[in-house]
């Protein structure tokens, strides 16, 4: 496979302003990540900053639910609340490495907006972070915390004012500041470096369960379950296990209302190949190529598009994609807080309804891994309002 | 019209070229080819055929709202297709570039797509998103098609690099004036020394793109040795204030093409002065020009001091 391809996906598709960007960060990468002074501080801030390793916690009351033994890899408890730090500190100390001045990014759950502003003022880094409208209304908490932290906040209103548009917009910015400013790209996608540099600081996750589990069970896991959109959280779970085939890895995305392509985020289902904010990947769209808006209750899976190496290892069969309808993540939400006492994320939610409503896929003797990605603070008020009425 | 004729027969006249950028469809089909029609009467030379996209990266917001307009009003690349030729068969002779990002021809197959804009009247075409690198695999077909890919190159673009993408470009070279996306806010002489480094290097003309909306702008860059510039933002800014009747806005459109186009006019011949005091155009537009500070980190030595600002943001205090 060539460089930055994973399969056919992948690729650098920008325009030319961006492509000194792109080269100097793939060498700066090359050069500084694998250093011992970069490792060190890396890790050092992940421990004592971050809280890291996070537990790989088992779920006694949810696994006499399902009938299996499940661990939860509680990235809930990484500070923010979710794992979207494990990239931010790492791309926030490339760029400083690198001399960069400030950082831009996008958000749509506000996690990895707030993972930036949290590592930019680690590293020293100025911060603004592109948002759609929508996203702003449904997660004002997160906004009141990038703000607090002395992040610049953009609402985008282009398009549906969403995250698809947010990535867009921020991309536009870089453009007129490639020069001093690096784009913290939040997920597995975009041109390449970024989905390799994403997916290596997010490894950390897989190399902890491996470790953990080993010490726990003595043995490799029978399957992991990680939702996603553009595959960060569970590119990070499931990397270190891609050799081991005795592995299952589910990748669950936003089934949305589950009525058709317009009003969900299963790309698998719905996508095709095609060009999405600088990469090669599967992406929902028309038959004449215009980019369909993805829709779901959970803003962090509301993405049109699959990364590239998360397209790929689907496309082989390496990884299953499955989906969880909108009703049957507020349900999973309700199970995890009563057996377990934990608010999952929406987005979180999404692994475990899939477990739920999948058990017969499960051996009663399999240890499953959930991917717990973030807790659902940011997500209160569109739980009560659903349970509850307003 | 081919292209390479039109910068020869540009050159006997002594003129920079003009070329204008429409987004086709935004608000209508119709509106869009009486635009176009008044653009090539009042003065652009080459048009510059956008087919719109959702999701346009390289676009501000103008265009960005132009390919709104025209994807809501039910535009797509096969009607897009359809109104190049309608402009051929209106009798339309200046040579098309079609402008479109890479998943529209993606979607419809590469050669496919080739194919049809080539049939119906098209001499070029431009992807925004398709940098040197990926276009590579495509050069063949775009030859066998008898099409000019047209690469753009940017200030930022390194030295080495833009001569590898010197060596592969045909028509015309697009220089991207300054770091940003269309629309942006151009003050003309930033784009003096990046114009000069691709100059030097290129066998093909160059035309200098992005935040250019006035008649200085245009005299000033061709007279330092661009062979041409390109509108487009600024012609959607004008008829985008009135939406319900575009048609009321034409004239004034039409104004801004001639002066657009005069400045073409007389950049060229401001440059034949130089000329014939028995100096290099662009260096000697060069020397009458403030020189700009070079950045640490310039690599076409382009970059404008002035654009500071936009690098070093001000820390908004927390609002709660």
């Amino acid at each position: 496979m060539s460089k930055g391809r994973f399969g056919k996906y992948g690729g650098q598709y920008v325009n030319e302003i961006l492509m000194h960007a792109l080269i100097e960060l793939e060498e700066a990468f090359e050069k500084i990540y694998p250093t011992p002074e970069f490792q060190r501080e890396f890790m050092g801030l992940l421990r004592d900053y971050g809280g890291r390793p996070t537990p790989l916690y088992h779920a006694k009351n949810f696994s006499k639910l399902v009938g299996f033994k499940v661990y939860l890899k509680r990235e809930d408890l990484l500070c923010g609340g979710s794992h979207k730090l494990n990239n931010a500190l790492g791309q926030a100390l490339l760029a400083k490495n690198m001399g960069k001045r400030r950082l831009i990014t996008e958000t749509a759950a506000g996690q990895h907006g707030l993972a930036t502003a949290m590592a930019g003022n680690v590293c020293g880094l100025e911060t603004e972070v592109f948002m759609g409208i929508k996203d702003l209304k449904r997660q004002a908490a997160n906004v009141k915390k990038m703000r607090l932290l002395g992040a610049k906040v953009n609402p985008v209103r282009s398009g549906a004012g969403i995250l698809k548009d947010a990535v867009s917009e921020t991309l536009r910015e870089w453009s007129a500041c490639s020069r001093t400013t690096h784009y913290l790209v939040g997920s597995t996608v975009g041109p390449h470096p970024f989905p390799t540099i994403v997916a290596t600081f997010q490894s950390v996750i897989g190399n902890e369960i491996k470790q953990q589990i080993l010490e726990r069970e003595g043995r490799y896991p029978d399957a992991i379950v990680a939702c996603g959109s553009g595959g960060s959280n569970a590119l990070g779970a499931f990397r270190p296990f891609l050799e081991d085939e005795g592995v299952r890895l589910y990748f669950v995305e936003g089934g949305g209302e589950g009525t058709g392509a317009e009003d969900s985020s299963m790309v698998f289902r719905y996508g095709s190949p095609g060009v999405l904010h600088g990469s090669l990947m599967l992406v929902m769209q028309d038959e004449c190529g215009q980019i369909r808006a993805s829709k779901t209750r959970a803003a962090g899976l509301n993405y049109p598009g699959r990364g590239p190496e998360i397209s790929y290892l689907c496309e082989i069969g390496r990884v299953r994609p499955g989906y969880a309808l909108d009703r049957e993540v507020f349900e999973a939400v309700r199970t995890m807080c009563r057996a377990e006492g934990l608010i999952p994320a929406l987005e979180t939610a999404h692994a475990i309804a899939y477990v739920l409503n999948h058990r017969e896929e499960f051996d009663p003797d399999d240890l499953v891994v959930i991917n717990y990605s973030g807790r659902g603070d940011k997500d209160l008020e569109a739980i009560l309002r659903y349970f509850y009425g307003s | 019209m081919d292209l390479e004729e039109k910068f020869r027969e540009l050159n006997r006249r002594r003129e920079g070229a003009h070329m204008a950028h429409v987004y086709y469809g935004d608000p209508n089909e119709e509106f869009s080819i009486e635009l176009i029609e008044t653009l090539a009467k009042s003065g652009a030379d080459i048009v510059e055929f956008g087919i719109p996209f959702s999701d346009p990266i390289a676009d501000g917001i103008t265009f960005q709202a132009a390919c709104e307009r025209a994807l809501r009003g039910g535009v797509t690349p096969a009607k897009c297709i359809r109104g190049i030729e309608k402009l051929r068969e209106d009798g339309l002779e200046a040579p098309i570039v079609v402008t479109t990002y890479f998943n529209i021809p993606y979607a419809i197959g590469f050669r496919r797509f080739l194919g049809e804009i080539k049939s119906a009247g098209a001499q070029g075409i431009l992807i925004p998103d398709l940098p040197m690198e990926e276009a590579e695999p495509f050069l063949g077909a775009i030859r066998e098609e008898g099409l000019h890919l047209i690469f753009q190159v940017a200030p930022t673009t390194h030295r080495e690099r833009l001569e590898r993408i010197l060596a592969k470009a045909s028509g015309f070279i697009y220089l991207i004036g300054l770091e940003g996306v269309t629309g942006s806010r151009l003050r003309g002489k930033e784009v003096i020394k990046p114009l000069g480094a691709v100059k030097r290097g290129a066998a093909i003309p160059v035309i200098v793109g992005f935040g250019i909306s006035k008649r200085e702008h245009a005299e000033t860059i061709v007279s330092a040795g661009a062979d041409g510039v390109a509108v487009g933002s600024a012609y959607a800014r004008i008829y985008s204030e009135d939406l319900e009747c575009p048609w009321r806005k034409l004239s004034e459109v039409a104004r801004l093409a001639s002066e657009i186009k005069k400045g073409c006019v007389e950049g060229y011949r401001g440059r034949d002065t130089l000329n014939n005091q028995g100096e290099e155009a662009p260096q000697a537009a060069l020397q009458r020009l403030p020189v700009y500070q070079v950045r640490r980190n310039s690599i076409l030595d382009g970059k404008a001091g002035g654009d500071e600002d936009r690098h070093l943001p001000i820390r908004s205090p927390p609002r709660l």
